[in-house]
């Protein structure tokens, strides 16, 4: 089982980890490794508590970008009205922006989650992918391409420019987040940064595009929480909760400020500097 | 543009809403043998409902129908029209 401390601190890790372009998922493996912790990824009580998690870093998302969201289905309501998508109409542009790029990972996350989970949820497995997360991030900041941002107009204005086909292969991105080690936000930030769009502009898709996207997938497995497998978690698993809220919305607004004038660079350090030292403690059996 | 890609698209959505319905009411032993997840009678997962399954279908089948919705519209309408040959 787990304990109110071990839950405190996943939550804390979860929530902060999540937004990070650092793999929530990997770190949620590596961690309890580390500090030996008797918790595997595949744990029933373990992905009862993770649903808790994630619905609360679910619902901060969308209190943080509650305006945004109101404005986004409004357009879509809209559009759906005016049965056109018009060019001039940037949140319902943007809107469609969205479900195109949440659509394919949908899928997959839906038919392969499991699968992945159960084949590649090892600490050894999860550092490698961390290193290979931290040479994505560092690779998509030199490939990116150099462009001149239009700063007149807002960044929802210049995300409702990107085309269908980018927007679906960034929302597609995130797929690679269903394996430990490799980040969901940091795969659609990097493939954001290759479509032209500036690291503040990623970084804004990258969490509007994660809201649905883990929300969903929490909310699929609430029934995990409220039946047999949640016994004895329900407890640690609202302290997970309550502490992964806290620091979702703090990492978001930190982030947020950040990519205005930084990039990834440091984030890839820390996942390869990470990465390789814990692969090389594993591969010498400490 | 012609109008048979809406059409396609009103009939796939169809088709994906069914196999929706049809995967969240019936357990996997139950389904089209060309369904994928199905499986014998004497299968553990004989009552598994593939529910993700259906959610993905009717993901889909809403795309599908949100797509013939658009391109049947004002806009899509003036785009086929201005696209036919003089």
């Amino acid at each position: 089982m787990i304990s109110y401390l071990q839950a405190a601190i996943l939550g804390l890790l979860q929530g902060f980890a999540e937004p990070f372009p650092i793999s929530s998922l990997g770190h949620g493996v590596l961690l309890p490794r580390i500090l030996g912790w008797d918790i595997h990824q595949d744990d029933p009580f373990f992905l009862s508590f993770l649903v808790a998690t994630h619905l609360a870093t679910a619902l901060v998302l969308v209190g943080f970008f509650w305006s945004d969201w109101k404005r986004i289905v409004g357009g879509l309501l809209r559009s759906l009205r005016e049965r056109e998508i018009r060019a001039d109409d940037a949140d319902a542009r943007l809107g469609w922006l969205l479900v195109a790029g949440t659509i394919p990972v949908g899928l997959i996350g839906l038919l392969a989650e499991k699968p992945l989970r159960a084949a590649f949820a090892s600490p050894e497995t999860a550092a490698i992918f961390l290193t290979l997360n931290g040479v994505m991030l560092l690779g998509a900041e030199r490939l990116r391409k150099r462009v001149t941002f239009d700063t007149e107009v807002g960044s929802d204005e210049r995300l409702a420019r990107l085309g269908w086909g980018k927007a679906a292969v960034i929302g597609t991105s995130q797929a690679i987040g269903l394996l430990p080690g490799f980040s969901r936000s940091g795969a659609t930030m990097s493939s954001g940064l290759l479509a032209g769009l500036s690291n503040e502009d990623s970084a804004r898709f990258a969490f509007l595009l994660a809201t649905p996207i883990i929300g969903a997938a929490a909310l699929l497995k609430v029934p995990d929480l409220l039946g047999p497998d949640g016994d004895g978690v329900r407890g640690p698993a609202l302290v997970g909760a309550i502490c992964a809220a806290g620091t979702t919305y703090i990492a978001v607004k930190f982030l947020l400020r950040f990519f205005e004038t930084n990039r990834l660079t440091p984030f890839g350090i820390y996942c390869i500097v990470v990465g390789v030292g814990l692969s090389a403690a594993f591969a010498l059996g400490l | 543009m012609n109008r048979l890609l809406p059409i396609l698209s009103l009939l796939a959505g169809g088709v994906l809403i069914v196999i929706a319905v049809i995967y969240a009411v019936e357990p996997a032993a139950s389904l089209p043998a060309f369904f994928p997840g199905h499986v014998s009678a004497t299968d553990p997962e004989a009552a598994h409902h593939h529910i993700k399954h259906a959610i993905a279908a009717f993901a889909l089948g809403l795309a599908a129908f949100a797509y013939a919705w658009f391109a049947t519209g004002p806009a899509g309408r003036s785009g086929a029209a201005r696209s036919q040959p003089s």
